[in-house]
């Protein structure tokens, strides 16, 4: 190899290579984790790819699956350990680590079980990529990501959870969908806790500045004929998981994509942020709100006019998520 | 008046349109869902349809797509048991069959898929009768092969997914090698998708730079830089991959979206896959294996000649063998599991060895050179083929 590269390369620089500077690090390759790396290799978002796990058979194997596919990919280095080291000078570290609820599990333990194992993740994280911004994943979102906020020591811009970003884009498909028209001219917003008592916010839906609530001023209530609020419904209801619990599906994900694009552009998303004082808020918790992303993390966030019915159940929501938090040990 | 109907005024008198660049996906296993996703995030359809058995699973993996509807440009995704959901297909992606097992050659895979296609590949026509049909199933020459003569398409219709896999893998590593991006890196693998196929050494360079004029020992075996093990970790590689994860997934799929693109694009541009040899190369029967061929948006028009050294030339017809074997045992009611035994005669013929049926005692197949046949009686020594060709044992 060594003399078929010599008489046909000749080098004109020396020294150690250049460091990426679009690293992207996916922590855990489940189903979840391999869509969002899948995602980000083909919309062509960073120049390395991690990809961190325990189980070191199936890790090796997405990374050579992953790497075969490289004359397709303009990502030059894609690398895969156990040991974090491989993860150093990470821009965005994505987590998606985590157990799953077990049946007539408690919210409760498995928050802990998941605490368990973010102890052992996000220092490590933190330790060789001290400047990243960190997007979490893993259920239940909300309290994960004021878990790493609390173990990561970083400040509270820089980490950011996936929220209700995806409820808010089944959100924009469904309602899209009845119109005839495609997501992104749907315009409006799903709030709060990612899950049931999430928040749609009817008075800011619109499409090309009409707004819906203006045409129907009982959009989603019990009162509208039309039952709009059955679209809501909806997006609660198609958490794939539960409908089809035999599969575990992956790619409601793809929503990471639109995260990763927009860490350049200062563009709106929802994203988790830390919410104490907004809302008359008082306790830690993190929940969704429309945030403006950019290269350095959560840039600020918009202030959103909210009925008092809206407000209230963003107070229930962090009470709920306080009630969990409060209790978890050793954070 | 509904919400609907005060925001919304319908102005378009006539019937619409509807898609234009619809591709169907059959199968919605991880190879196929992994070809959807790269297709999906390549923005290379209008329309992705998804056909499977299960109906669960594919309701669920449909939606799962649709959710991210707002982060796509492929305004219609939709899935259904029943074919009429695939009409109007340019491009109809076929990855439904069994699954390679921890150490089962491809070859062994053949019946299994078969009997599927048989179901399969009537129903794709009926509703897309001008569709390309792209088969990505294993053994994929061979399914290829099937696919063809069940569907009665013109042959540059039918196309295999073949070793642009294969290529891929051997372009990474060679990338890996030189500190160079792969598409810098030329290499063709051409053949049969898997453990036969032929690296064309006399191909590889490097802008240009021919590297067996720099080695000319390149990919023999008396290379000091051993060439040869560059192919056989490519050979290998899907092996291993299924060991550490279970199965391969990704690396396909974005080696499936790269062909749909030419395709669908009308790009014109140069892959290996899999086509009727019949005629080249001194392949004189319906052969399907790997070579590069032109791809556009009315199929595989065209096919590059390519100069193989008498070697290589050899190998190539010499894997032929097998492939024309396996696709005659069922015209013959055998199986491969009856054959005792295999074995090469001075690089002449093959002959197979194969147990004692019902009505035969333990016979001989042969194979000649020119994939001509014989059937002996295992005692014979001396055969004479169906065109009075005499060999001796």
């Amino acid at each position: 190899m060594a003399s078929v590269l010599h008489k046909l390369i000749t080098p004109l620089i020396s020294g150690p290579p250049e460091p990426p500077r679009n690293k992207v690090t996916v922590v855990g390759v489940g189903q979840v984790g391999m869509a969002c790396a899948v995602s980000i290799l083909l919309r062509e978002l960073a120049d390395e790819l991690a990809l961190v796990d325990v189980v070191e058979d199936k890790l090796k194997g997405e990374m050579m699956d992953l790497q075969h596919g490289s004359l397709f990919l303009k990502t030059p280095k894609i690398v895969a350990d156990k040991d974090y080291s491989v993860t150093a000078n990470s821009r965005i570290v994505v987590v998606t680590a985590g157990v799953r609820q077990q049946e007539g599990e408690s919210r409760l333990n498995l928050v802990q079980r998941n605490v368990n194992i973010f102890k052992h993740i996000i220092p490590q994280i933190v330790r060789y990529s001290p400047d990243c911004i960190i997007i979490v994943v893993s259920n239940p979102v909300d309290v994960l990501t004021y878990v790493t906020w609390k173990l990561s020591g970083l400040p509270m811009h820089r980490v950011i959870g996936s929220g209700t970003n995806l409820d808010s884009a089944r959100f924009r498909f469904l309602m899209a969908d009845k119109l005839g028209i495609h997501s992104s001219s749907f315009n409006g917003w799903i709030l709060g806790e990612h899950g049931d008592t999430s928040v749609p916010v009817w008075s800011g839906t619109n499409v090309a500045g009409v707004n819906l609530q203006t045409l129907n001023p009982n959009i989603g209530t019990d009162f509208d004929e039309e039952n709009w609020k059955e679209t809501h419904k909806m997006v609660l209801d198609s958490d794939v998981d539960k409908l089809f619990p035999k599969f575990s599906f992956k790619y409601p994900h793809v929503s990471l994509i639109s995260l990763a694009t927009l860490r350049w552009n200062r563009q709106s998303l929802c994203m988790f942020l830390y919410q104490q004082g907004m809302y008359g808020i008082g306790d830690e918790v993190y929940l969704s709100l429309p945030c403006v992303l950019n290269s350095g993390g959560v840039a600020s966030v918009v202030n959103m006019t909210l009925t008092d019915e809206e407000v209230a159940q963003l107070q229930g929501s962090a009470s709920t998520l306080w009630d969990i938090q409060k209790d978890l040990r050793d954070i | 008046m509904s919400t609907q109907e005060k925001l919304i005024s319908h102005v378009m008198k006539e019937e619409p349109v509807g898609c234009r660049n619809k591709v169907t996906v059959v199968g919605v296993g991880m190879v196929g869902m992994a070809s959807a996703i790269s297709v999906l995030l390549k923005d290379l359809c209008d329309e992705l349809a998804l056909v499977d058995v299960m109906e669960d699973k594919l309701k669920g993996e449909a939606m799962d797509l649709q959710h991210g509807a707002l982060f796509l440009k492929t305004h219609k995704i939709v899935a259904d048991k029943d074919y009429s959901v695939t009409a109007n297909s340019k491009v109809v992606v076929v990855t439904a069959g069994a699954r390679q097992q921890e150490g089962e050659s491809r070859l062994n895979l053949v019946q299994r898929n078969v009997n599927i296609f048989k179901f399969i590949i009537p129903n794709i026509v009926k509703y897309s009768p001008n569709c390309i049909l792209l088969v990505v199933s294993n053994p994929v020459d061979i399914l290829t092969y099937v696919a063809w003569k069940l569907s009665g398409f013109p042959r540059h219709r039918v196309i295999g997914s073949g070793t642009n896999l294969d290529s891929a893998r051997f372009r990474h590593l060679m990338g890996e090698k030189f500190h160079l991006h792969p598409s810098s890196c030329h290499g063709w693998i051409v053949g049969e998708h898997g453990d036969s196929s032929v690296a064309v050494w006399s191909g590889v360079n490097i802008a240009g730079v021919s590297l067996q004029t720099l080695n000319p020992n390149m990919g023999a075996d008396g290379d000091s830089e051993n060439w040869k093990e560059l192919h056989k970790k490519v050979v290998d590689g899907a092996y291993e991959v299924i060991k550490l994860k279970g199965y391969t997934s990704w690396a396909i799929g974005m080696s499936v979206a790269d062909l749909v693109e030419s395709i669908v694009k009308n790009l014109h541009k140069v892959h290996p896959v899999s086509t009727l040899v019949q005629g080249m190369h001194g392949v004189k029967d319906e052969v399907f294996l790997s070579i590069p061929c032109v791809l556009g948006n009315s199929g595989l028009t065209d096919v590059i000649h390519m100069t193989l050294k008498p070697e290589e030339e050899k190998q190539l017809l010499l894997h032929t063998y097998h492939e024309l074997v396996n696709q005659l045992l069922p015209l013959f009611h055998l199986s491969s599991s009856q054959c005792l035994s295999s074995s090469h005669f001075s690089t002449r013929c093959w002959f197979l060895l194969f147990a004692s049926t019902v009505t035969l005692p333990d016979f001989f197949l042969v194979c000649f050179p020119d994939l001509r046949f014989a059937l002996a009686p295992a005692s014979t020594s001396v055969f004479v083929s169906f065109d009075g060709h005499q060999i001796c044992r």
